[in-house]
């Protein structure tokens, strides 16, 4: 079984170009992807006038970035100014007591966007400021803070992107899980068809006629499968979270029982289509097509919950993909742990076994 | 030491192979010789438990081995008709490989896998990856993985095919070796008679999944000892005398060959002056007639009507 399993890697080394290039374009589709959903933040270099003091300007700018579309950055005045001069920058802000100024070059759209938010924020931080010091009263923050969570009518609108309302979603997360765990696939499956060639090339023939037992045979190659599958997601995950900063969230033994029970789901479902296809081109031709439906259906490329077909919904849960990024959303949007994610991890190791079981299966009658 | 009961095999119905009886004695070597789709590469199979036999069994030493394999795996080397190495490792990778699977390690390994280079002759090329040998080296390397383990008897299905006749003679030598020498049991299998001719002690003939006729080489000629072969060369094909010699009453076995045609005559029968005047009639020219005793491609001829090789 290991010499089975150690043959494979010595396999690999001498032509690691495929996997290597499915895990290039995972790397390839997050940075691009997850990168542009950073970037359509903009950054608005802030600067103060010479009587604000600093207690008050880091009031204004923690009010300020409660807005997901901006991110107001404070800086000093020399270097936002020569920043719009430069062109580096397109405007920049000068916080003043109870006022403010924007710098501009050009009035684009920007500006529009930037000034009309400032400008709200400052009308009602000033109404607010009014009404506290007429009722001399300090807890009318509070008051309405606590009117605004407990409304006495809620309006609900739901839109396509639903940010604020509806479901929890980040769109780099997601794209780092759903591209990951698709290219994932890829990885796994052609991996597995070494099962395939070696049939096509009658090297199976030789591992059956020697004393190893066929389960060794089988095992060694699937552990393989599972490991380079598993190694690919790992690896991307962690690159993505100490290079790029992307909260994975903070229990990796979760992940890690996560990836170990999709990888193995992922060679189970491997095994199955081995076990129905005839030949190798059959085989290499149906991984795409299975691999882009399932992280189609099961919400590896855009959330399902924006999906409102009934058989679609249904569909997707018999992918096993859904349940890695329902545990992996858990575990990273709402820090769940072992136990809450415990559903969707049984449901792929038991869609594993299943899939295993009936592969292998098919493949031996068809040998005999 | 090896023998097949009655072994049959049907693949979804077809008669693969039909009522099989082998039996190799330790140290004899033993050709398999049937053209192609006799079922000889199903026969092996069976006996290798590669694939289970529809009925019949396979015995090792008296022992039944089908129902538990784990016995007869280790003593055989089986050398399959296609060739069956991972070409983007290196041979000496892919020996060392098929020798672990064997259960051979460390030292033990690494000499075994140094004498088998020596025996086929790839000493100094085994650290080439196997894409790049030629259809010869690579046939070297296919046996070559089937000897690691020492094996007790060797099966080799058609090792030679498609090769040049310098590895070919090499293999064949090598063979020849491996049975006088260390007294490996052989097994051989090939639709070349001249191969079995040279290399085995007793032949089976199989046709149509049945074993035709078997014994000693001299045993399967004398099948044909009153009989002799005419061997005519003619300058081109004349399918009329051709015809005519085939309704001949006096001739047993008519068939084209490359240069002209081959007849198998009863022993002593004077045909030759009538021959002539046959070809006479035809306006056939004679090149050439040998009059010779029989090969064993002409008992195949003999009892099946048909050529070895098409
Ligand atoms: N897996 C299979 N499924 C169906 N039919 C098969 C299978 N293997 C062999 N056969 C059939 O069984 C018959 C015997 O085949 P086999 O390969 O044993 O012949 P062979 O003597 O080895 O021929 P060759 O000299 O071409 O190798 C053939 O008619 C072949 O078509
Ligand atoms: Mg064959």
């Amino acid at each position: 079984m290991i010499s089975i399993f150690l043959l494979q890697w010595q396999r690999f080394r001498r032509e690691p170009l495929l996997v290597l290039s499915f895990f290039g374009l995972t790397i390839f589709f997050v940075f691009f992807l997850a990168g542009s959903a950073n970037t359509n933040q903009i950054t608005v270099q802030t600067y103060l006038e010479d009587d604000v003091s600093q207690s008050s300007a880091d009031e204004w700018l923690t009010v300020l970035n409660q807005s997901e579309t901006f991110r107001f950055e404070l800086t000093e005045e020399e270097d936002a100014r020569s920043a719009v001069m430069n062109g580096e920058a397109s405007l920049a802000l000068q916080l003043r007591n109870d006022n403010y100024r924007i710098l501009v070059t050009v009035d684009d759209q920007n500006y529009q966007l930037v000034n009309g938010y400032v400008q709200q924020v400052f009308q009602e931080e000033l109404r607010l400021a009014e009404v506290e010091s007429s009722l001399e009263s300090v807890e009318i923050r509070d008051t309405i803070a606590q009117e605004l969570e407990e409304p006495v009518l809620t309006v609900t609108s739901d839109t396509i992107a639903g940010d604020d309302n509806g479901f929890l979603y980040d769109a780099r997360l997601h794209t780092l899980f759903g591209m990951t765990l698709f290219f994932s696939v890829y990885t796994m499956m052609f991996s597995l068809t070494n099962v395939a060639e070696e049939k096509r090339l009658g090297t199976w023939d030789r591992l059956i006629v020697s004393p190893l037992r066929k389960w060794e045979v089988y095992l060694g190659h699937l552990l393989y499968c599972f490991l380079i599958g598993f190694l690919q997601i790992l690896t991307i995950f962690l690159f993505f979270e100490y290079v790029f900063q992307f909260n994975i969230g903070a229990n990796f033994g979760a992940i890690l029982l996560i990836i170990a029970c999709y990888a193995f789901a992922i060679v189970s479902v491997g095994m199955l289509l081995i076990g129905l296809v005839r030949t190798t081109q059959q085989l290499q031709a149906v991984i795409p097509i299975v691999a882009t439906a399932m992280a189609m259906i099961g919400g590896a490329f855009w959330p399902v919950e924006i999906v409102s077909n009934e058989i679609m919904i249904i569909l997707s849960k018999a992918m096993p993909i859904f349940y890695g990024m329902e545990a992996l959303k858990g575990v990273a949007y709402l820090d769940q742990g072992i136990l809450e994610i415990s559903e969707p991890l049984a449901i792929m190791f038991l869609f594993g076994v299943f899939s295993m079981g009936i592969g292998i299966n098919l493949m031996e009658r068809r040998a005999s | 030491m090896l023998e097949t009961e009655e072994l049959s095999k049907q693949f979804k119905g077809k008669i693969a192979v039909e009522g099989v009886n082998l039996h190799l004695e330790r140290g004899e070597s033993v050709g398999l010789l049937g053209p192609n789709g006799a079922g000889k590469s199903t026969t092996i199979s069976m006996i290798s438990s590669l694939i289970k036999p529809t009925s019949g069994d396979v015995l090792l030493d008296g022992k039944n081995v089908i129902k538990d394999p784990g016995k007869i795996r280790r003593v055989l080397g089986v050398v399959p008709q296609e060739i069956a190495l991972y070409e983007e490792l290196t041979a000496y990778e892919n020996l060392k490989f098929f020798g672990r699977i064997y259960g051979l390690r460390g030292k033990a390994l690494e000499k075994n896998i140094e004498e088998v280079f020596e025996l086929v002759g790839l000493t100094d090329r085994q650290k080439d990856i196997v894409k790049t040998y030629s259809g010869g080296m690579k046939r070297r390397i296919n046996i070559a993985a089937a000897l690691l383990h020492e094996p007790e008897v060797l099966i080799m299905d058609e090792p030679t095919v498609g090769i040049d006749p310098q590895s070919r003679s090499h293999i064949l030598e090598m063979v020849r070796e491996l049975n006088l020498k260390k007294g490996m049991t052989v097994l051989y299998t090939s639709h070349y008679m001249e191969e079995v001719e040279r290399l085995c002690d007793r032949v089976y003939i199989m046709d149509h999944g049945r074993i035709i006729s078997s014994g000693t080489k001299d045993e399967l000629k004398s099948i044909l000892s009153s009989e002799e072969t005419i061997m005519i060369d003619l300058d081109r094909p004349y399918p009329d005398l051709y015809n005519d010699l085939k309704q001949h009453d006096g001739i047993l076995q008519t068939m084209e060959t490359e240069t002209g045609l081959k007849l198998i005559v009863p022993k002593g029968s004077r045909l030759l002056g009538e021959l002539f005047q046959i070809a006479d009639r035809h306006q056939a020219k004679v090149v050439n007639v040998h009059v010779q005793t029989p090969t064993l491609e002409d008992v195949f001829l003999h009892l099946t009507g048909r050529k070895l090789r098409d």
